[in-house]
């Protein structure tokens, strides 16, 4: 059989696969905070005696792109957006610390102050809690103040500081779970210069005509290699047809 | 079937869900006390169909993985709970808080419920309810030689009666408040009840320990803005749009596929 048709069949694939984060990242065009991931193929070339002049297309690796988002006004005061680069610190469900740029924060019952998936926000030293409060403000450093319950406005104190940081775009990977973490475990040390706004939230850094026109040259190139698989099939059924009229 | 299909699937699902949100923020933009809700977005799980930080060789690694994100959800609803404008309405029993807290309601089953609705009338017996017919808690029953009606920023509820110089006090409004009051459950008629992620109600004087204050002859409206729920809208009705079109194409070339390879 004919090395060509598998050649087609895998690029194939992985035009599929790539589609599918394309859809993806459509599907998240407003999730706030969403990173859009990126899809890249390598050439693998046939190994084995003979011409080298058959190379294959294999899904490479997925990135993410880290550009910002762009700033909405919410007018609440637990929603907080980076300022320029940098992430806010949160502790995965398994215990590890996780970065994200989603910043609609929550209060639990408890205190303890969460993202949208209930993941606590981290401070310096563990998950940021604070006591009964009336009032919650974040300032650009990311320092909370309350108003403790049963006590006048004036009687504001600080609590503690959301952990703000900002490591290389290089150093950092997407998980399962779509959090960033740094490559190879570890924790990233706080950054003074990463700042937040109060009452605004990111959105996603999907760019929608981006994608939409990623979507069609992925189409058109996926006709292509079909394309190439029926040439493959016709040349193999002439082939075919020379053999029977000769015999 | 293909997952790029069912990634474009769960985009619809999301905003088709956002949509009816901002349809019951619209609906409710007269709606005395209500809150707006909003959908809050997020990313489903990823394949991992390469690990980060394999060996690629035995010296090497791969310096980036290859996972694939399987779509979108709406991971909860959080009401907004900013002030709504406040309309003068003249009415006796129509209360406002201004700031925070909520008015305590005793549901049929003796549970409390909470309310930023403060359009409260007399029942029969002249018990101050709401337009459910439930009584406010604490009970404040005003009795039919009153002559005129008074609610004090506090709560304070007195009345005067004819031939008699100084007005009596019935009782208080009092206001309750919560840790997290976007943990309270709606259950439609304009009340929240308490739940496991509000924590217990912080019951006290209205205007003390950071509790709002009460003005009579006013209502709190709802804090629906209408010109973001209509930008919410379009920007809800071009990503499914998107989507959609993602499903079309994703269609389109498994068609090619089974039309040409056949």
């Amino acid at each position: 059989m004919d090395r060509g048709l598998y050649v087609a069949m895998t690029g194939a694939k992985q035009i599929m696969q790539a589609q599918a984060v394309n859809n993806n990242n459509i599907a998240n065009v407003n999730t706030a905070g969403f990173r859009s991931d990126t899809f890249s193929f390598a050439s693998l070339p046939i190994y084995g005696p003979g011409y080298p002049t058959r190379v294959n297309a294999v899904a490479a690796d997925s990135g993410t792109n880290l550009s910002s988002g762009v700033l909405g006004s919410t007018s609440r005061s637990l929603d907080v957006a980076i300022n320029g680069r940098g992430f806010i610190a949160v502790q995965a469900p398994d215990g590890t610390e996780a970065y994200t740029r989603a910043g609609d924060l929550q209060v639990s019952d408890s205190g303890a102050i969460t993202t949208t998936g209930s993941l606590p926000v981290l401070s310096e030293t563990g998950p940021l809690v604070i006591p009964p409060s009336t009032q919650v403000t974040v300032g650009s450093d990311g320092t909370v103040s309350i108003v403790p319950l049963g006590l006048k406005p004036s009687a504001q104190s600080q609590v503690d500081r959301i952990k703000l940081v900002n490591p290389p775009a290089k150093n950092l990977q997407k998980g399962a779970d779509g959090l960033l973490r740094l490559k190879g475990g570890g924790k990233a040390p706080t950054d003074e210069n990463v700042t937040l706004v109060s009452g605004m939230l990111e959105s996603s850094n999907v760019n929608a005509a981006q994608s939409l026109v990623n979507m069609i040259e992925l189409q058109r190139l996926y006709e292509f290699q079909i394309k190439s698989i029926n040439s493959t099939d016709t040349n193999e059924q002439a082939a075919e047809r020379l053999m029977l009229a000769s015999s | 079937m293909d997952l790029a299909l069912w990634t474009a699937k769960t985009g619809l699902d999301a905003q088709n869900t956002q949509m009816a949100v901002i349809a019951n923020n619209l609906s409710n933009s007269n709606t005395t006390g209500y809150k707006a809700s909003r959908a809050a977005f997020q990313d489903l799980m990823y394949q991992n169909v390469q690990q980060v930080g394999a060996q690629s060789t035995q010296n090497t690694q791969y310096s980036t993985g290859l996972s694939l994100g399987t779509g979108v959800h709406i991971a909860q609803t959080e009401k907004n709970y900013s002030q709504g404008s406040v309309l003068q309405t003249s009415g006796v029993l129509d209360l406002s808080v201004t700031g925070t807290g909520f008015f305590q309601i005793t549901m049929p089953d003796g549970s409390l419920a909470y309310t930023r609705d403060g359009s409260f009338s007399m029942d029969s017996s002249g018990n101050i309810v709401n337009a459910s017919g439930y009584p406010i808690s604490p009970a404040i029953t005003i009795p039919i030689t009153a002559q005129s009606v008074t609610v004090g920023s506090d709560g304070t509820v007195s009345i005067t009666t004819a031939g008699a110089p100084k007005p009596t006090t019935l009782g208080q409004v009092q206001l309750a408040n919560f840790i997290n009051p976007e943990g309270l459950q709606p259950t439609g008629n304009n009340l929240l009840v308490e739940s496991a992620s509000s924590g217990a109600p912080q019951v006290g004087t209205a205007g003390t320990n950071g509790l709002g204050t009460i003005t009579q002859g006013s209502l709190e409206t709802s804090n629906v803005n209408t010109v973001t729920e209509l930008v919410n809208m379009i920007e809800c009705q071009r990503a499914y749009e998107m989507n959609s079109k993602a499903i079309s194409t994703t269609d389109q070339m498994l068609q090619y596929l089974t039309t040409n390879l056949s």
